[in-house]
């Protein structure tokens, strides 16, 4: 087979590319099952470094409170962008770019001084201590523009006119947004809950400044630095990147059975079989 | 009593008025076409009537009822929709039974209803199919039998058969008007296409600027067209333009190269710009005779050339004026291409207008 440079140079770039993204992860991961855990080359399998993990109380404690994070602020951000993606495409008119700008910039506020800043709001006119709840309502934010963008990239492409057909039909407001809307447009949703437990479970900045005594598992990490890198962090970063590739191949198989199409597009319904 | 009613429906976007001071008078039999360039607000008008739409000002009735400020599922109307919109996610069948099921009717009724109209549209078999496993001709059977199946008030159609092939179109214009009659309830009927307003309807509201023109039955919105733009938009004819002279009970219009002899109407004196319309199927045509001169309502003319449409030719003339096309059933004596003739047409069948200041 003749060698085509290009298409040699093209494949080679893509493979360091890869490995530039995955190199790190896929170190930690080897030497979280190693036991030579410093440098696992060539490995010799063992599982002590992930008991030590499930043995540690503080681990377990800050994993229950990552999920709390996760759901919860997943939820209420996924819920909250949802219905700001209905008033934007729907009702905002001519000043939608306006509300959009608005509703996005938290994006561009460093995560320390949100955390920060909330800190203190909650401290001086919200009487609110530091604990899971205010650090779910602090990542809310944050996540909030994230899940906007991902549920209005896919309720761009819904023709609302569907609605319009199932009112003339005698729907309500409410039953055409569960009978007609909700269906077609879950897979944005999903993927915007997704996306945004994976940021809250994931997140130090915000949560560190909101969370009081409370650990999760990246202040608890964060914590365990101290001490050196001990090899209960190696299991916990595999534990993690485990979850959450777990949850994006969930994404991916669903994308790819077609059970999540992303949006309805109308021009499939118009083309004949 | 008129059974649907349109009482200075007026709506406002921005500083346009998109529907402009309104008033219909609907029957429960009738069939009524809104026809219309796009752009002209019948679409904006019948969302009104559906309830998707206020109106800025007047009112809408419905069977007595005043219903203009009911949300649209309290309305009891249907409504079949130029992209279909059939629901994606829904089967045939579920597509059939949201209006009923949307009525609280029980399951055995439902089945009952959705099986009578499968039946009266052709669609048994195809009840566990999705709506993209269709082809264009059966989605449009399904968005009518969607609009039929609730035995709404009325039915509103938004140019329903637009995005169909010409032959599909003509079958589904019988089949419309069949189910019209034999629901016996009001189909209103958006439509750009005056042949499809022309096939089906009994009365035509033609809709410009957000305004009806005129709206009145077919046949005198063919043959009787009360504004310059009626006579332009509906039919196909011939225009002319000229100056209108007094000529005892008769108008002469002298235009370039043509003189126009019709009957006086009202509202047309002497010295007044006109304009002329005479459909193309009025125009008659006869093989010239040399030294015959030329009088009033003719015109010396060339077959340019001939446009055969199956059952009719459409002849292309070129004359001194420009251009003109007469149309004529193919009865076996067609003329040759190339051959001088005279085109002629009588008096009665020249509509004229007043032509308004820089309006046409």
């Amino acid at each position: 087979m003749r060698i085509r440079p290009a298409k040699t140079l093209l494949l080679g770039t893509v493979a360091l590319c890869y490995l530039f993204l995955y190199l790190p992860i896929i170190h930690i991961a080897l030497a979280s099952f190693a036991r030579n855990y410093t440098f696992p080359y060539p490995p010799k399998w063992t599982l002590t470094i992930m008991g030590r993990l499930f043995s540690n109380s503080l681990y377990q404690a800050a994993l229950g409170n990552s999920i709390i994070i996760g759901l919860c602020a997943a939820a209420l951000s996924t819920l909250l962008a949802g219905l700001a993606t209905i008033g934007l495409l729907r009702h905002a008119g001519r000043r939608a770019p306006l509300y959009l700008a608005l509703f996005v910039a938290p994006l561009f506020v460093s995560e320390v001084l949100l955390g920060i800043s909330s800190l203190i709001f909650n401290g001086l006119f919200l009487g609110l201590p530091g604990n899971l709840g205010s650090a779910i309502l602090a990542n809310a934010v944050h996540c909030f523009s994230y899940a906007l963008l991902i549920i209005a990239t896919q309720l761009y492409r819904y023709d609302w006119r569907l609605d319009d057909a199932a009112m003339v039909f005698g729907a309500s407001p409410m039953r055409t947004f569960f009978e007609v809307t909700l269906p077609l447009v879950w897979p944005g949703l999903f993927g915007a809950f997704i996306v945004t437990f994976i940021m809250s479970f994931n997140n130090l900045e915000i949560s560190f400044y909101l969370l009081g005594a409370t650990p999760t598992l990246p202040s608890a990490a964060w914590g365990a630095l101290r001490y050196g890198v001990k090899p209960e962090l190696y299991a916990l970063a595999t534990c993690v990147n485990l979850v959450v590739f777990f949850l994006l191949a969930v994404m991916f198989v669903l994308m790819l059975t077609g059970t999540v199409t992303f949006g309805h597009r109308p021009e499939r319904e118009r083309s004949a079989v | 009593m008129a059974y649907i009613t349109l009482d200075g429906v007026s709506k406002q976007y921005g500083s346009v008025w998109a529907v402009d001071r309104v008033d219909m008078a609907i029957d429960k039999h009738e069939f009524v076409s809104l026809l219309g360039p796009s752009g002209s607000g019948k679409t904006t008008l019948l969302r009104i009537i559906a309830g998707l739409e206020t109106p800025t000002q007047g009112r809408v009735l419905i069977d007595g009822e005043d219903v203009t400020h009911l949300p649209p599922h309290r309305r009891g109307v249907a409504m079949v929709f130029q992209e279909f919109l059939l629901f994606p996610h829904r089967t045939v069948y579920e597509n059939l039974a949201f209006p009923l099921r949307m009525l609280k009717l029980q399951k055995g009724e439902i089945a009952e209803r959705v099986d009578w109209v499968l039946g009266i549209l052709a669609l048994r078999g195809l009840e566990k199919r999705y709506p993209n496993q269709l082809s264009g001709g059966q989605q449009q059977r399904v968005a009518l039998g969607r609009g039929l199946v609730g035995r709404p008030k009325v039915l509103l159609l938004d140019e329903p058969l637009a995005n169909l092939d010409r032959e599909l179109r003509q079958e589904m214009e019988v089949e419309i008007r069949r189910h019209q009659t034999a629901l016996g309830i009001p189909f209103i009927y958006v439509t750009h296409n005056q042949e499809e307003a022309l096939s089906m309807s009994d009365r035509i509201a033609v809709v410009r600027g957000g305004r009806v023109e005129d709206f009145a039955s077919r046949t005198d919105i063919y043959d009787r067209p009360k504004t310059a733009f009626i006579a332009q938009f509906v039919g196909r004819s011939n225009r002319f333009e000229g100056v209108a002279a007094q000529a005892s009970d008769r108008l002469a219009i002298r235009g370039e190269g043509v003189l126009i002899e019709t009957a006086a109407r009202p509202g047309i004196g002497e010295g007044d710009n006109v304009v002329a319309y005479v459909k193309n199927e009025k125009v008659r045509l006869k093989l010239a005779e040399p030294g015959a001169a030329a009088g009033a309502n003719t015109i010396a003319a060339r077959i340019r050339h001939v446009i055969l449409r199956g059952a009719y030719a459409e002849y292309v003339l070129s004359w001194s004026g420009g251009e003109l096309i007469a149309s004529r059933p193919r009865d076996g004596a067609e003329l040759p291409g190339g051959a001088e003739v005279t085109a002629y047409w009588d008096a009665a069948d020249v509509d004229l207008f007043a032509q308004a200041g820089g309006d046409q």
